[in-house]
């Protein structure tokens, strides 16, 4: 009776225990590949000039309406400037999920150099995942000011939202020709 | 209401052979089998939950090892006390299937491990999430109490502190009961503040996943059962039978007999040798609440208990007025014939633990000769309801042995001085002994030493049946 109560214990538990590591393992790769998936994406749209240009238009003028015409303006005249450096205009890096949430920003370039970022989504699936990019947030931007690239350092307890927070720059800058 | 007396005739009815006992015992032991699974697989799933929200990438620097050691602490501790409070619960199944007593104790010994993976679960997240920020453990308290629902969380965790180091052997007795009973209480506010952390802080139960609804699921079952069985059910039982104090009888020097009134007292499916928690509305009595055994078989308009008067409680009850207004809760216990395993039947019983015996002899189905029964006690004056045991015993055909007097000095016998010294011995008394069921009912001291004589025998831990009266 108790070994019976003693095996079914180990068996009913040894299952449960799989099925949530399967589930798991199903989680991490599919967040695995999506977090590699934006750079690939921006660089697979690039030739599609006309669709990268008029998404980071539309949510420029809903961040921020004063540089709406200054971002225009500049834009329609990339395709011509674009081998010299990048172009000056406010745009948007693709949207990148992790498994706390998906992470966006805004990359401000003026005089061929970066003068802003603006976090535009950051993980927040969970009051944790806020507390921490929150936290890692501003450390980045600084990082990202500094280095004038999106090649800065880990920040630690952060790393989910540094690697998202990096790619969506990279995205951007790769649309300003940078 | 034709087939419910003819399934009341067919239950009443002795059985022939053991096997209805040996199919009985059976089933019960594949309930209490599944019982245990579902325990330790719940506690399992709680890990799972971790592991499916990709816990498992969440291991590769010191960090995050502490800090996914402690979440997963803080999941099962979590998990073991809501299955704290479905075996407190008093759910008929559980009841039914391991007894009040035993659930009980499963249910303290799963205490202190619980409260070790909550304190641990604090301490853990704590150290990780500090070392991730590069400030110490006590400093991380700080940011910490900033996210929302983490104050409560807080709370929460130092009330189960108050709960459960308020049920250490040692530090209980310092408490009366009610004392102890109200601490008690603040275990479900604990719970229930420790929910919204763990729904809004961690990123194990995010919103829309299925692992939230399991945890919510398991919530809703422990409190549910609290609700139902512990609050809801005893209330609809009490105004339904509308029981009242119709006589109080002293029958020997403090002890009293206590005959309710009420009725339809048959549906409450009470089995001799059940306990109920009895509350007598009075002023003086009210906020005291009396685990009492049934002293014999309901009718459908009447019920009797037999106190001895054990403390200041129960001495309220020597003198309680008649027409006095009763609420219920049970029945509860397996100290029954709902235990049987064995064909036959052996009883023995010592002082008040005599009350329970008498109901379960009354209700006991078995051939005559099947049964043997010994009553103990120490003087003459001990001998409560004996006449009516020996009557019941001689109309169903049941031997009644009696042994009066006190234990020899200096040696560890649950017999007389006298009956020690002429050499009568368990198997010398009961020579069917291997056959049967045994049930043992007396004082703790009385009790200790009659059961390890029995186990000594070498009779299977599951014939025997032990109530205790310590109270």
């Amino acid at each position: 009776m108790r070994t019976r109560a003693i095996l079914g214990s180990i068996l009913a538990s040894t299952s449960v225990l799989i099925v949530g590591y399967q589930a798991g393992v199903s989680v991490t790769t599919s967040d695995g590949t999506s977090l590699t998936l934006p750079v690939d994406s921006a660089a697979g749209t690039d030739p599609n000039a006309t669709t990268t240009e008029t998404a980071p238009t539309d949510s420029s003028s809903g961040s921020s309406s004063g540089s709406t015409t200054d971002s225009t303006a500049p834009e329609a005249a990339a395709p011509e400037t674009a081998a010299t450096g990048p172009t000056d205009g406010t745009y948007t890096g693709s949207s990148v999920s992790t498994r706390f949430g998906n992470v966006q920003v805004a990359v401000t370039i003026s005089s061929g150099s970066i003068t802003d970022i603006t976090a535009l989504q950051l993980t927040d699936d969970d009051g944790r995942s806020v507390q921490i990019s929150n936290r890692a947030a501003p450390i980045l931007r600084t990082a990202v000011l500094e280095s004038q690239s999106a090649q800065v350092s880990n920040v630690s307890g952060a790393t989910y939202t540094t690697q998202a927070y990096l790619a969506s720059v990279q995205s951007a800058l790769d649309q300003a020709g940078a | 209401m034709t087939t419910h007396a003819a399934t009341r005739r067919v239950a009443a009815r002795p059985p022939i052979a053991g096997g209805d006992y040996r199919r009985a015992f059976a089933r019960r032991g594949r309930r209490s089998d599944a019982l245990v699974i579902a325990l330790w697989a719940s506690g399992a799933a709680a890990a799972a939950l971790f592991l499916a929200s990709g816990g498992l990438s969440q291991f590769s620097s010191i960090t995050e090892i502490l800090t996914s050691v402690g979440i997963v602490a803080g999941l099962i501790g979590t998990d073991f006390i809501l299955v704290m409070l479905v075996l407190a619960a008093r759910i008929p199944l559980i009841d039914a299937t391991i007894g009040h007593d035993r659930a009980i104790a499963l249910h303290r010994s799963l205490g202190k491990p619980a409260l070790y993976l909550l304190l641990g679960h604090g301490a853990l997240l704590l150290i990780g999430y500090g070392m991730s920020t590069g400030i110490n453990p006590i400093a991380e308290i700080g940011p910490m109490l900033s996210l929302p629902d983490m104050p409560l969380a807080f709370i929460g965790l130092g009330l189960m502190i108050a709960v459960v180091v308020s049920s250490l052997v040692a530090v209980r007795r310092r408490f009366s009961y009610e004392g102890w009973h109200l601490i008690h209480l603040l275990s479900y506010v604990s719970v229930a503040f420790a929910l919204p952390h763990q729904l809004s802080v961690g990123g194990v139960l995010a919103d829309g996943s299925l692992q939230r609804v399991y945890w919510i699921a398991l919530y809703v079952l422990a409190l549910g059962s609290i609700v139902t069985f512990r609050f809801a059910e005893p209330l609809v039982s009490s105004l339904r039978h509308r029981m009242r104090v119709a006589a109080v009888t002293e029958i020997a020097p403090g002890v009293t007999t206590i005959q309710l009134a009420g009725n339809d007292l048959r549906a409450l499916g009470a089995s001799g040798g059940q306990f109920f928690i009895w509350r007598f509305w009075t002023p003086r009595t009210w906020w005291h609440s009396h685990p009492i055994s049934l002293s014999a078989m309901p009718t459908a308009s009447s019920a009797r208990i037999t106190v001895r008067n054990l403390g200041t409680g129960s001495a309220q009850l020597t003198v309680i007025p008649v027409g006095t207004r009763v609420s219920i809760e049970g029945p509860y216990g397996l100290f029954s014939d709902a235990a049987r395993t064995s064909p036959k039947l052996t009883i023995i019983a010592a002082g008040i633990g005599v009350t329970p015996v008498r109901a379960l002899l009354e209700q006991s189905s078995f051939a005559p000769g099947e049964a043997t029964i010994l009553l103990r006690a120490s003087t003459v004056e001990e001998t409560y309801h004996w006449d009516e045991i020996r009557a019941i015993a001689a109309a169903k055909g049941a031997t009644c042995y009696s042994m009066v007097g006190h234990r020899p000095r200096g040696v560890d016998s649950w017999m007389t001085a006298a009956d020690y010294e002429r050499g009568v011995t368990l198997q010398s008394a009961f020579p069917d002994l291997a056959d049967s069921d045994v049930y043992l009912c007396g004082p703790t001291a009385w009790l200790d030493l009659i059961e390890v004589d029995v186990r000594a025998s070498g009779i299977r831990s599951h014939q025997i049946h032990a109530e205790r009266f310590d109270w």
